[in-house]
Order: C-alpha cells, then structure tokens, then sequence
C-alpha cells in the first residue's frame, strides 16, 4: 500500500461558544481551535492501519484558515508528516470548496491510495467532504466505516447502517468516510507532543496546487447563522418553597391536562 | 419549475420527500428514484410522482454504485432540485452527486424555499447550537431531508405512470455479507412518551427506576450518547442527539440529562419536555417546558405516588 492521508478539520470548539440573548448570533470570540473530535479517532485509525498494511507513511492532510497552528496537534496523534493550505478564502468555504482542495492537495503529495475522512466534522456536520472527494478523484466511496481491516491487497470495511452492518471489500484507492467507532482516541502522551515537532508539517498553498481562488468559490451565500429561539414554556414547578411532592404532582395533573397522560 | 428528482432509501421516506416536492412548488414534475423494486417505484407514484425508477439494493454490491447513472441522467435532464434521504446511503450518493454536478448540497435542509433560480434554506451547525440560513442559485440543488420532515400524502393506487430502472457501474465495491442488526424490541422513534436517562444515573442497575417509571405512564426508555456509547449500558438504538435518533414524541422526560446541544438537536420537535436534573443550572432546564430542579432519587418515587394516588 501507498500513502494513507487522513483528512482532519481545524474547527472552532463548540464548548466555549457562547448565544448572544438578544441577537441570537453566535459569540465565537472566547472559542479556540481545535481538531475536530471526530477526525482524532480517524486519525487514530490511519495510525493503526499504516501499521497493519505496512503503508509507505500515513499523513495528516487539512485546509481553512490559520491551519497552521492545527499541525503540531495533528502530528501528536500520530501521523509521519502533515500538510496544511492556510489561505483567507477558505474563510467562507463551503463542502464543495472544502473537497475541491483537498482533492488538488492530495494529487500534489502524490502516492497516495487511501483516503480518510470523519464522517462529519464538528461544526458544519454537512457529512459531504469524503463522498464529494472520492467523486472528484474518480475513486469510490465507502461511508460510515466502523471497523477497517487489511486483507491481501484489499481491504476489509464494516459500514454501520440503520438496519446492521454491511461488510465491503474493496481495492485501493478508495476514499473511506468513518464514525467515531473506528478507532479510541488516546490523549497524545508528552513524549507524542515533543515528538510531533520532530515532523515535517508542509505548507501547500492553492496557486502551487493548481488552483485560483475562483476555481473553489463557495456554491452558497450565508445569510444568518442565529441560535433557534426556545419555543418551550420554562416553567419551574419545584421553586422555592414547593416540595418535590408537590411538583410530582403538579407535573403529573398539568401533563394530563394537556391530554398527554 | 423544472422538475423535482426525489432520491430514496424506502418507500416510506420516498413519500416522505414527494410530499415534501409539492409543498415546495405544487407544479413540478416529481420523478422518483427508490431504493426497491418495481412495486415501490409503482408505490412511490401512487404518492404523486409522475414517473419513477427503482434501484434495487444489489446483492453483492453497494448501492451508491448507481451515483454514475444518477449523475448521467441529472445532467441530461436538469432538475431543479433533487431532494434525497438524509440515510447513510442516500447522504453518500447525494454529496457525490453534488460533486459531480459541481452543485450545492443542503445537508439535512429544513425550510426549504425557491425564488426564480435561488434556492434557500436552513442546516444547523455547532451540534444544533445555531441554524445557518444559506442560499444558492445553481442550475441543480440538492437537499437531504428527514424521514418525517413532511406529512406524506395517501396512496392513490390509480394513478399510473412510467417506471424503469438504472444501471448499476461496473466497479462499484464488493459487500461480501451484510449482517442484519438483532431484532430490536424498542423503537424509540415511534413511541409517543419517552423517558430518557443520563449521566446523573451513576449506575447501570438505576436505570430499572427509569424503567419503572416509563411502565407507568406507558413510555420507552431512551437515553444520552454517554449511556449507551461510553458505558454501554444502553442499547446504540436508544440513544437521542444529533449521530443519534431525532424524535419527536409527545413526551420526551429527561431525567439526569445535562442538555448539550448535541442531545437538545434530537429532540427539538417534541411536543411536550420536561427536565429532571439536580443541577439548577443544567441546560436543559431552559430548554423544557416543565422542569423540575431535584434528584432523581427523590423526583421519581415522587412521580410515581402522584400517578397512583
């Protein structure tokens, strides 16, 4: 086997993002980057599968904007090399951008045969990045793999579906999109964030892959990114003073009234 | 309006998407794609669209095998839309597609509208924590939608129309078994009153208490990712959130459950929720209709009197 790239986010962290009551919008300002959660058990799975096909190099693969900061935590987790596009047009990308370049970029590292991807990054949860690179690389697509095995000169895939699981046997190259089952995350050691900048972290940027920033305009225009309003009553039945009892009861006499019970 | 393309995983969901069609734009044409056979894309015009293909789950093949067929036949014929399950199959065919067509994708669209070419719609993002309102003007745009974003029409057994199918790519990858899940006994999206459980149970045995509870007012027992994903003490199917089941029941009663964006996502369309949690500050508090600020050791013996007395 050739090269693995594992696709990976840099994406804000959801925890520290704060809803502004009256406008609604977003306050991202206190939120910091992070690799988006689902791409640290895809990564830990391309670790694990370099070691058992015996590839050439697993390598860690994103885009956006100051990426360039993500390629230190990448490379603790494990693969051999990274390589980062960092430009501000990705600043509005969409999934087409997204795969667009991802595409370009992994032509220009080359020898690579198997792609993989999270399912869905942490932000966006668009769940399009890996099929629309497989299409755009003309190389198949097996989505939602919770378990990959190497045999032969294939590889073995199980894909969670609603209904079990379907088993996949496929040849490389491939692009493969997984859920967090596919492999556990370890926290890097600190032996694995000292060892991470022993390794090569690559700036590609888009005129050197090929690309003018015309060619990965985003197909859509954003109007608003607001929290929903709660529609929901709030209604506190135990405030001081009540009994849990009393609240019990009130719940269970207002539930019925509502012919819900 | 040209036409609307509906691609689907089952007929239901197929029913589901032409309803959905129709309350875009009542003039469209809708023609059909359905995972199935000849009787589900006879179904699927039965629910109003003008002609249909069935593409049969291959044997010994994956299914997204019919994207080069689909993409052939989408350039050919431009529809304006195609909307298409939001299934992990219909999801991977729908973003290749997308690729292909070089088009914008809807990822789980709600509110979907058209003006002349511009396409307009809702997705969330951050874990359910906001909706992105975006638009698109593309000669095709594509949607995936929920299993019960729209009120599907009856069956019309009269009438007819066109019905063929498409072929599957020669490469496409192998499936050398598929293992069917072990029968379920629960079906938490159908239940109408649910009883959900989270990390304020601190062992699996209390979970029985939930379970008491649920029998007594006739509920399922659902719970949060962690219950079934980390401890496993739930089955996977039972969990609520956003890589979870999103229902919508009467009653949703969370009881222990701290009301991350993630989980509220799953829930968002219930009727009816009402909040159990120690914790006066957890989120899910502001996010229910009823709640009751205690510890479910006490909440729920108190709940049990008051059905029964």
């Amino acid at each position: 086997m050739k090269k693995i790239a594992v696709c990976y986010k840099w994406v804000l962290s959801d925890t520290d993002i704060r809803v502004n009551e009256k406008s609604r919008e977003l306050d991202l300002e206190k939120s910091k980057p992070q690799v988006s959660e689902y791409d640290r058990n895809t990564l830990a799975a391309g670790v694990a599968l370099k070691a058992q096909a015996g590839a050439s190099a697993v390598v860690g693969v994103t885009c956006g904007t100051v990426t360039e900061g993500s390629s230190k935590d990448a490379l603790s987790r494990g693969p051999d090399a990274v390589y980062y596009l960092d430009d501000a047009v990705m600043a509005s990308a969409d999934s087409s951008t997204t795969s667009k370049v991802l595409a370009a970029m992994i032509k220009n590292i080359g020898d690579v045969d198997v792609i993989l991807c999270s399912e869905a990054s942490s932000d966006e949860f668009a769940q399009q990045t890996g099929p629309r690179l497989a299409a755009l690389l003309g190389y198949p697509s097996v989505s939602g793999v919770a378990a990959i095995s190497v045999a032969g000169d294939s590889l073995t895939l199980d894909r969670k579906m609603a209904d079990g699981t379907e088993v996949v046997s496929v040849k490389p190259p491939v692009v493969i999109s997984t859920v967090p089952e596919v492999k556990d995350a370890p926290i890097p050691s600190v032996k694995d964030i000292l060892g991470a900048k022993k390794k090569p972290a690559n700036a590609l940027t888009l005129a050197g892959i090929g690309l003018s920033a015309d060619a990965v305009k985003p197909l859509f225009t954003i109007n608003s990114v607001l929290a929903p309003e709660s529609k929901r009553k709030v209604v506190r039945l135990n405030p001081e003073g009540t009994s849990i009892d009393d609240a019990a009861k009130a719940l269970i006499k207002q539930l019925s009234t509502d012919g819900i019970l | 309006m040209r036409d609307i393309w509906v691609i689907a995983e089952n007929l239901p969901w197929a029913a589901v998407l032409i309803a959905g069609a129709q309350t875009i734009n009542k003039e469209a044409k809708i023609v059909a794609f359905v995972n199935g056979g000849e009787s589900e894309a006879k179904g699927a015009i039965a629910h109003g669209a003008s002609s249909a293909f069935f593409l049969p789950l291959p044997a010994n093949a994956i299914w997204e095998g019919y994207v080069p067929a689909l993409a052939e036949k989408a350039k050919a014929d431009k529809p304006a839309l195609i909307l298409l399950s939001a299934s992990r199959r219909c999801r991977d065919v729908a973003a290749q597609l997308a690729a292909l067509l070089d088009a914008p994708c809807f990822s789980e669209g709600k509110g979907i509208s058209v003006s002349g070419d511009c396409v307009s719609g809702n997705t969330m993002v951050f874990g359910g924590l906001a909706a992105k309102n975006a638009s698109a003007t593309a000669e095709t745009v594509l949607v995936t939608m929920g299993a019960k974003d729209y009120e599907p029409a009856s069956a019309d057994a009269s009438r007819s129309g066109p019905v063929d199918t498409l072929p599957l790519a020669g490469n496409t990858p192998a499936v050398t078994a598929r293992k069917p899940k072990e029968s379920q006994s629960v079906n938490i999206g159908e239940a109408a009153k649910i009883v959900s459980v989270g990390r304020g149970f601190a062992d699996q045995a209390d979970i029985e208490h939930a379970r008491t509870l649920a029998r007594a007012i006739g509920a399922e027992v659902a719970c949060s990712r962690p219950i079934a994903e980390f401890f496993k003490w739930m089955p996977e199917e039972c969990y609520v959130g956003i890589s979870g089941q999103q229902i919508k029941p009467q009653l949703y009663l969370a009881i222990g459950i701290s009301g991350q964006a993630q989980h509220l996502y799953g829930v968002r369309d219930a009727k009816t929720i009402v909040a159990v949690n120690k914790d006066p500050e957890a989120l899910f508090h502001q996010n229910s209709d009823y709640y009751i600020v205690g510890d479910w050791k006490e909440v729920i013996p108190a709940l049990l009197k008051a059905i029964n007395g």
